[in-house]
Formats: C-alpha cells, structure tokens, sequence
C-alpha cells in the first residue's frame, strides 16, 4: 500500500508525508512536474499545499492535471491541491476577499466521502490567499467558514477529495481522521 | 541496548566521515544531540565547536563548556563576538543578517577545519529547517543559517545526519542519551534576529537581562512540561515616554513572544495569567530601567512566525 505526496511546495508537505507514515502506510514524496505515468504502484494521491497563487501561477503546478485526467486511484487535494482539483473541474477560483491564516472554525453539512464522520463544527488550520468559488456538481461542497464558502467536497464516483485548511497540522481538528479515512479509499 | 534511530545516526556518521571532522555546536537540543552521537560513532575523531558570537544569552557559553566537559567530548570554544559585531554593523535587514552570520560561521569553521585538518563539516539540520529555506518550489519563508546562509563554493563536505527528523525525534535521542531535554529551541543567528534592525552592543546586553527574566520568571513558575513550546524576548527600534519618579524618561520597548506547538511548524500564543503578566512586567521595567514599555506578541503561526526576524 502506497501513497505518494505531490509536491506543490508547501511548507507542510513533509508533515503531509509524515502523517501517512504515522498510520502505516508507505510514502513518498515526489516533485509535482515528473512524469506521473512512471509511477505504476500508487495506491492513492495527496497534492500538497504550496505557495503559488492559483490565480496566476498554475506553471509552478507542473503536470499535476495528468494525475486528475488519468488516475484510477483517489486523489486528496490539500489547499492549492484543491483549489487546482477545482478548477481543473471547470470550477471557479480567485483571489479571497479575506484569506484566513491560523485558528478558523468550519460547518460541515452533508458529510460524505472522507468527511462521513466529522462532526458539523470543527477548528482548523488554514494558510490562503486564494479560494474556491464553486465546483463542477459531479462534486459536493460538505463545508464552509464565515470567509470561505467551499472549505471542503467530494466526489465519491471519482474518489477524490479536497479540502481549503491543512487536515496534517496537529492544530486541525479530526485531521487524522480524514487521512484515515482516505487511506480507507485508497485500499478499497 | 541503544534505539534504531541512534543506531541509524551513527551508522550514517561512520558511514560518511572520512578522516577528521568538525561539529558545529550551539549547544542547542539538535547539535548537542549530534556531538554526543558522534562521540558514541567515532570518538575524538571529531572537533566540536562552540562560536561566541557575543550574540548568545547571559551564561550560555558556561553551560556549553559544562555539557562538553559532562559528555567527554572533544571541544573548542571561539571567542569571536568584536568580529561578529564588526560584520553586523549597519544591517537591517533580516536575511542579510542571517546570510552575514551564517558566512561569518562557515569562515571560521574553515578555518578550524584547515588547522585540524578536517574535511568535514557536520552539522545538528533537522526536518523544519531544510523546509522552510525554500527549495525548488517552496517560498523562502527564513533561510536558517544553517542551510541558507552556506556560500556556494564551500569546500567543506557537509554531514547532516539529523536532516529527516523533526524535533519530537530529537527529542526522543536527547532523553535516551541522557540530556537536558526541557532546553527550549534557540536560533542559529542567536539574538541577533531579536534585536530588531540594527545591532548595538548596548541593545544587546538590555536584550540580554531582559531575556534571562522571561526565561527565570517561567522556569520557576512551570514545570517543563508545562512551559510554552520557546518564550523569549524581542528588542525594538522603538522608544517610548515613560515616567520614572516624576522624571519623564523616553526609554526602549521590548515584547515577550511565548509560543505553544510541537514542532515549530504552527503555533498559538502562549496564554499566561494576567498577574503572571503584571509580575514579570514590573520586573523587567524595574531591573531594566532603560526599558521602559512591556508589551506581548498574541499572534499564532501562521500568519506570524515564531521568531521576529
């Protein structure tokens, strides 16, 4: 069972790395502009956060859409992983009118996929200057914050998920939880 | 019976060091932690050395010489604060200091290695730190010097044996191998990052007093365990009026940081009690007269970062 991390630059992606490692499952972590085809054992795919703007600077999110157009295994966007997930589904983001840094408290509602058990208030960790609009309806937004209106969906035809806070800060409340959860996914 | 983490650190010390080395040894958790490790994988075969940059706090160069001496290990100390001083002179901005500091370093451990014959450079990096130095798509969030301020054309080979751990696992090592495990974390560049803009040897030593309050102040009222994750204090470019009996005074502001987290990578202001707060305050502004405003950072990370610079 393997789950590779893509690294779209995040300071947070070791963190990402190590959490998978804590519930034993093996990772690596891999640039996000190699040739995804090469990797034949993937079980399941993280995208991490990072610093790009999704506004402006898809380029240094190299060829991750190749992941999302071919891949038969989940897929868990973290952040810009998520907003690009968003986007590439003909979604709409932009720069947030208040990004959320630190301590922010989310609803959850219609809790689906990864997100089946995680209660309809929770704190977590956010880091963004840019958000989520809206998500083709093949998706479900399950989540939301006084600033940002999708801070989570889902999609359980695709298994694949996102989320707008870092689920693999310690700070993030049921954050294990999800990546429990996906790992779930990945092993079906 | 010694844990596969240590096992595996010295392994990788053996494995790599070929002929004499030199440690670099602030004396902090992750490099005492390396110059014990190496001790146990190659003995003297491996200089330690301690930098007094003048920019470290009031008694910690007595502390490092004691842990050299408690451990067996073979140690140097530099005494070297005129020329780190001399280098800092009229810089202001953060990474300029860290990058002087962290050439002014790596010059002098070139200099060590060349009279000890070493070709060898090891040194305590761990996990966060190559992390937040920016790689090939990360943003340079603070280059620790460290990493960051390493010229290129260095011609020592470096060893980071700690470079995949964070500071929980170095923690673990630092217990087993009988350390002072409730050490807070103290930057590479010391307090240099803490006085903030330029550095002046008489900013320095107010920073000084006023650091070993805030450090006396929580020791002595919480156990390790419950003490914020690092709590310090910051000098400002900013002067304030005050009134000492009666005298109008136009003194320096300093603010206490107090953080909680696990491993640096995010953090909330530590919350202390409001007398607790009043207490350590007076203290400051009564033996540090020159100090004459008290004021507290209540910024989590992100958006802050732990230090100021």
């Amino acid at each position: 069972m393997k789950i590779y991390v893509v690294d779209n630059g995040g300071q947070w992606t070791h963190k990402e790395w190590k959490v998978l490692k804590k519930l034993g499952v093996d990772s690596e972590i891999v640039d996000n502009d190699i040739n995804f085809e090469e990797i034949k054992d993937s079980d399941g795919w993280v995208l991490s956060g990072g610093a790009p703007s999704i506004t402006n600077e898809i380029p240094k999110l190299g060829r991750i859409s190749e992941i999302l157009d071919k891949t038969s295994v989940p897929v868990f966007g973290i952040c810009i992983g998520a907003q690009f997930m968003a986007l590439h589904f003909k979604g709409e983001v932009r720069a947030s009118p208040i990004p959320e840094f630190g301590k922010t408290k989310v609803n959850f509602f219609n809790q689906g996929g990864i997100f089946k058990e995680i209660p309809s208030e929770i704190v977590v960790w956010e880091n963004h200057n840019d958000e989520i609009l809206s998500i083709s309806d093949d998706f479900k937004i399950c989540s939301n914050s006084k600033n940002c209106k999708v801070q989570a969906f889902y999609s359980d035809k695709k298994s694949m998920f996102g989320v707008q806070f870092h689920p693999e800060v310690e700070n993030t409340q049921y954050g294990t939880e999800m990546f429990k959860s996906f790992i779930e996914y990945c092993r079906r | 019976m010694t844990s596969k983490l240590l096992n595996e650190i010295v392994e990788k010390i053996r494995k790599e060091l070929k002929g004499k080395g030199i440690l670099a040894c602030s004396g902090g958790t992750d490099s005492s932690v390396l110059a014990v490790a190496s001790k146990l994988a190659v003995g003297d075969q491996i200089l330690s050395i301690f930098v007094d940059t003048g920019l470290i706090r009031e008694g910690e160069r007595e502390r490092v010489e004691l842990f050299f001496k408690k451990f067996g290990i073979n140690y140097k100390i530099l005494d070297e604060s005129k020329l780190f001083f001399e280098k800092l002179k009229g810089i202001v901005d953060p990474e300029t200091k860290r990058k002087v500091i962290g050439q002014t370093f790596i010059e002098l451990f070139e200099r060590e290695a060349k009279l000890s014959e070493a070709e060898f450079l090891l040194q305590g990096t761990i996990a966060p730190d190559w992390i937040e130095s920016g790689g090939k798509n990360r943003d340079t969030i603070k280059s620790h010097h460290n990493v960051g301020g390493l010229p290129e054309k260095m011609n020592l080979k470096l060893i980071e044996p700690l470079r995949d751990l964070y500071k929980d696992d170095v923690r673990e090592l630092s217990e087993e191998l009988g350390l002072n495990t409730s050490l807070q974390p103290f930057p590479g560049p010391g307090l240099a990052v803490r006085v903030i803009g330029e550095i002046t040897g008489e900013k320095v030593e107010i920073l000084k007093k006023v650091t070993r309050i805030v450090e006396e102040e929580i020791e002595s009222s919480m156990k390790p365990e419950n003490r914020p994750w690092q709590y310090f204090a910051v000098i400002l470019p900013v002067r304030t009026t005050g009134v000492h009996g009666d005298k109008r005074s136009y003194g320096n502001t300093v603010a206490i940081r107090a953080i909680d987290s696990t491993d640096a990578m995010t953090g909330t202001f530590h919350k202390f009690e409001w007398d607790f707060l009043e207490e350590l305050s007076t203290k400051i502004t009564n033996e540090v007269p020159s100090v004459n405003r008290v004021v507290l950072d209540i910024t989590d990370k992100p958006p802050a970062t732990i230090e100021w610079e």
